[in-house]
């Protein structure tokens, strides 16, 4: 120790003195001799140095790497590194990649950078190459990504982001690299060593990819710090991007009592209403990009689910099991934007979509059967006040034959920073013809103004009420045309010239509705109903009058057949029904109705029915 | 900020002396000069508001893209807009060169019909650029250029760089019989620095006989008249050109790798006679 500091002080008097001195300083704080590590810059040059060991990552090819005597740079040394890296689908692994870490760490602050000669059998871009891989902690790690190699020997800089943090450093070097194009080949390291060279100018350090960042949030959540990175203008004038660990960063908040930040970089948000902004440094040196927290203060959870299990497939909720999940965020190129920065509060999950534009939750694997569910629900938090009314639009997709279903709901500006319970019928999903092969929930800004929104508790449910309305068509009729009389129907030609709503003085309202594409009579408030044929019928060769009938909320309903006088005869008809029902009604049943000369038909009863497919039939 | 220069010298030297060796070429005692005394005749302390142009009785400008990239290829457009030259408030002019897609726009100033001197100590304090294909300069031509051309008009290259070398400076006589890829030429390296992270002086000493070329007062290369190949040209008054070109033959093109915009920083020009 005492001779290295010798030879420092010949080398560099100005300096050496400034270093006496701070060290004199210091002394009085720390009366144990600090424990000081070997300098060693050197990790591969003539095989191994001394204390190195090697490690292959777990999954890769253990053997990728080896010693190889014949091919090294500039013929400077007897060895280099080889690296096999094995074709796509090789059986002893999928890559070449491991780690080159010491028993004993190793004082690095006096370079600043680490360097080594590579060429390879092809152009190719190594995924991976750095240091600071311990095997544990790997507290400062620091990588490159996609080195480009060619076939001749060019030396490669990793400038050191903040040499001053590695005064115990056990991992010097480590690389991952799969196939290229599915194929592998060879490359080779050679004079790998630490450097302090100097010529490593203008550093740069980045948070959030040194982006600007504001958001919205509450007392609990937390909240990683990513995009870290540092950039130094090389000895060549270009620069080069380090990807580093949070450990180089010194991270602040501007405001603790608002939201506090380790040093792992994790920001955790402690109070509410205020703002903090997240900032680092490396070294004195300020990073590009800062996080500001717009706290609201304590969370506010969505309303609990209440519904019964039972009648609930959940896709998002934590107080279901949800279904499996393709997922949450299909970052659909090339026109989405929406980003997703999901968060937990208090044990509760919450999807956060940030930069929305629109985004789809995919649930395909498998599809969802949802004919028996009746709703959708999804309870949207818009965190940032609206400007003005906004049209939040939400797609349900069937990868069957349903097609997509589009709902808008307009959410007023006051209904921002509030939950917004949505309880949507399947009905009301225009376009939606079945729902069988469900597959994908989209949601989609159509107002253009929505910059991001939470969303919890998306799941679908039966509201165990009878629908108001047929969900599904009424059975398609089988029987073949040539044995029928239609009177009203599409499978077949019907009696031209019928009246479907004569003036009777009924209060009915008769209207024809489509349902899944079907035209279907729908007879609201009856009371009495007829049907006044466009042409008097003879029916004795017939054997059935056949009806679809649906009504969810009828306690009677009668049909009649009737014949000049007028003759008349009920036939009784089984109401509530559980979906459709369908009935042939033997013609004798009518009696004493003249079936050679039949001229209307008449509905009675209350309630609200659906009607189709009525013909006579043999 | 003065103390710490002075120290930065010293370590210079130190640097210098180890260079000295690399390029192998002079004896110990080359740098026993003879003693000098200068006059100061012209300065440029580049005082001023952010903002401004640099002074209009000082510097002109030489704008556009000239005749074949000025002679060399060249991709930049020069311009005499504050983006591209202005002073920045603490003393300094900054000469910006900026990428507009595929297109470039610098400056290039000189003191052509204002200020033109034979003889005598040139010199400026100055930060460069730095990456692949930019191409600061400090250098001068002859006042006689519009008459006789160049190269009979003699250029004297007090420091070029070329910014994929950030280490490097060159210093370089261009006359005729040895101008354009076959001048007389020197370069000077920092071992373990480069000329774009701190200050670093430039200058030339000229005299009847010799011209003297220096980095931070360390003298790296000496011309004397005999060494030309060529007739000597510099018995003429010299005008100054500071200009960061983008391009050209002896830089080679910008990559994508190259950052901008890339600024060259200086603090002062100064010229002095002979008060011997």
């Amino acid at each position: 120790m005492k001779k290295y500091n010798f030879t420092f002080l010949i080398k560099s008097l100005p300096f050496g003195m400034l270093f006496l001195f701070l060290a004199a300083c210091q002394r009085d704080n720390e009366d144990l001799s600090p424990v000081t590590f070997p300098t060693n810059p050197e990790v591969f040059i003539e095989g191994f140095s001394p204390g190195l060991n090697y490690a292959a990552f777990g999954g890769s090819v253990p053997t990728a790497f080896d010693v190889d005597t014949e091919v090294t740079y500039n013929n400077t040394s007897q060895t280099s590194m080889r690296f096999e890296v094995p074709d796509a689908g090789d059986p002893r692994g999928a890559y070449a990649g491991g780690s080159y870490f010491t028993d004993v760490p190793r004082d690095l602050s006096g370079y600043d950078a680490l360097t080594f000669w590579a060429k390879a059998s092809q152009p190719a871009n190594i995924d991976v190459v750095g240091f600071g891989n311990d095997l544990g902690a790997s507290k400062y790690l620091a990588t490159i990504s996609g080195l480009p190699v060619t076939t001749n020997w060019q030396k490669f800089i990793i400038p050191i982001p903040d040499p001053s943090k590695l005064t115990a450093e056990r991992g010097m070097f480590l690389y991952s690299e799969g196939p290229e194009n599915g194929r592998g080949y060879t490359f080779w390291i050679d004079e790998l060593k630490f450097e302090k060279l100097g010529t490593i100018a203008h550093p740069e350090f980045a948070i959030l990819n040194g982006e600007e960042q504001t958001e919205t949030s509450f007392v609990g959540v937390t909240k990683n710090i990513g995009g870290l990175s540092s950039t130094y203008n090389l000895p060549s004038g270009i620069n080069q991007t380090v990807n580093i660990a949070p450990a180089y960063f010194e991270f602040a908040s501007s405001n603790p009592s608002i939201a506090t930040v380790n040093e792992s970089g994790v920001v955790t948000v402690a109070g509410g209403p205020g703002s903090a902004e997240i900032t680092a440094t490396v070294g004195g040196v300020t990073a590009k990009g800062a996080l500001t927290l717009l706290s609201v203060g304590d969370f506010q959870s969505a309303p609990v689910p209440s519904r019964d299990a039972a009648n609930v497939i959940s896709i998002f909720s934590d107080a279901y099991a949800n279904v499996p999940v393709n997922y949450y965020n299909g970052y659909w190129a090339p026109f989405q934007t929406t980003q997703s920065a999901d968060f937990t509060v208090g044990g509760d999950d919450i999807l956060h979509y940030t930069n929305f534009n629109f985004v789809g939750i995919e649930f395909s694997s498998p599809v969802i059967n949802a004919s028996s569910m009746t709703h959708l629900h999804v309870d949207i938090y818009i965190p940032n006040a609206l400007p003005a009314t906004a049209q939040f639009k939400i797609e349900v997709v069937d990868f069957g034959t349903g097609g997509t279903g589009a709902f808008t709901r307009a959410i007023p500006a006051a209904q921002s920073q509030q939950w917004i319970s949505l309880d949507i019928p399947f009905t009301n999903f225009a376009g939606l013809s079945n729902r069988s092969n469900l597959a994908q929930i989209i949601f989609v800004d159509d107002s253009n103004n929505i910059s991001s929104f939470f969303a919890d508790n998306v799941y679908l449910y039966n509201n165990g009420t009878p629908p108001a309305a047929p969900t599904t068509a009424a059975p398609t009729p089988t029987h073949p045309a040539g044995g029928v009389i239609a009177v009203f129907s599409e499978a077949y030609s019907t009696i031209a010239g019928t009246d479907l709503n004569p003036n009777w003085g009924q209060a009915t309202v008769v209207t024809q509705t489509p349902i899944q594409g079907n035209n279907t009579l729908k007879y609201a408030g009856l009371n009495y109903q007829g049907i006044q044929l466009g042409s008097p019928q003879n029916v004795s060769a017939m054997n059935f009058l056949h009806l679809d009938f649906w009504t969810a909320n009828s306690t009677s309903l009668k049909v009649y057949i009737i014949s000049p006088g007028p003759v008349e005869t009920p036939f009784t008809l089984t109401v509530p029904t559980a979906g459709w029902s369908s009935i042939d009604i033997p013609l004798s049943a009518f009696a004493p109705v003249n079936l050679s000369d039949v001229i209307q038909l008449k509905f009675d009863g209350n309630g609200d029915i659906f009607l189709d497919n009525i013909y006579f039939r043999n | 900020m003065n103390a710490t220069y002075k120290m930065a010298q010293i370590h210079m030297l130190a640097i210098s002396m180890l260079a000295l060796t690399f390029f192998g070429c002079a004896p110990d005692d080359f740098q026993k000069l003879d003693e000098r005394k200068w006059q100061l005749t012209w300065s440029d302390d580049f005082n001023g508001n952010a903002g401004q142009l640099p002074d209009a009785a000082k510097w002109t400008y030489d704008i556009g893209t000239g005749q074949g990239g000025w002679g060399n290829q060249e991709l930049q457009s020069y311009t005499d807009s504050p983006d591209n030259v202005s002073l920045d408030g603490q003393g300094n002019l900054i000469i910006t060169a900026r990428r507009n897609g595929n297109s470039f726009t610098s400056a290039r100033i000189n003191t052509k019909g204002l200020f033109t001197q034979q003889y005598g100590r040139f010199e400026a304090r100055l930060k460069t650029p730095y990456g692949p294909g930019i191409w600061p300069a400090f250098w001068m031509l002859g006042a006689n250029i519009e008459t006789v051309n160049w190269p009979q008009c003699g250029e004297i290259d007090i420091m070029e760089l070329r910014g994929q070398e950030p280490y490097i400076i060159h210093g370089t006589l261009h006359g005729p019989g040895y101008s354009g890829g076959n001048p007389i030429t020197k370069g000077f390296a920092l071992t373990d620095a480069r000329f774009d992270t701190e200050f670093h002086l430039f200058a030339v000493e000229w005299s009847k006989d010799k011209i003297d070329f220096f980095v931070d007062d360390f003298l790296y290369q000496r011309i004397e008249r005999g060494d030309a190949p060529g007739e000597w040209v510099y018995d003429q008054p010299f005008f100054m050109i500071l200009n960061v070109a983008v391009g050209g033959n002896y830089v080679g093109f910008p990559t994508d790798g190259t950052p901008f915009p890339q600024k060259m920083t200086i603090d002062y020009v100064r010229v002095y006679e002979s008060a011997n």
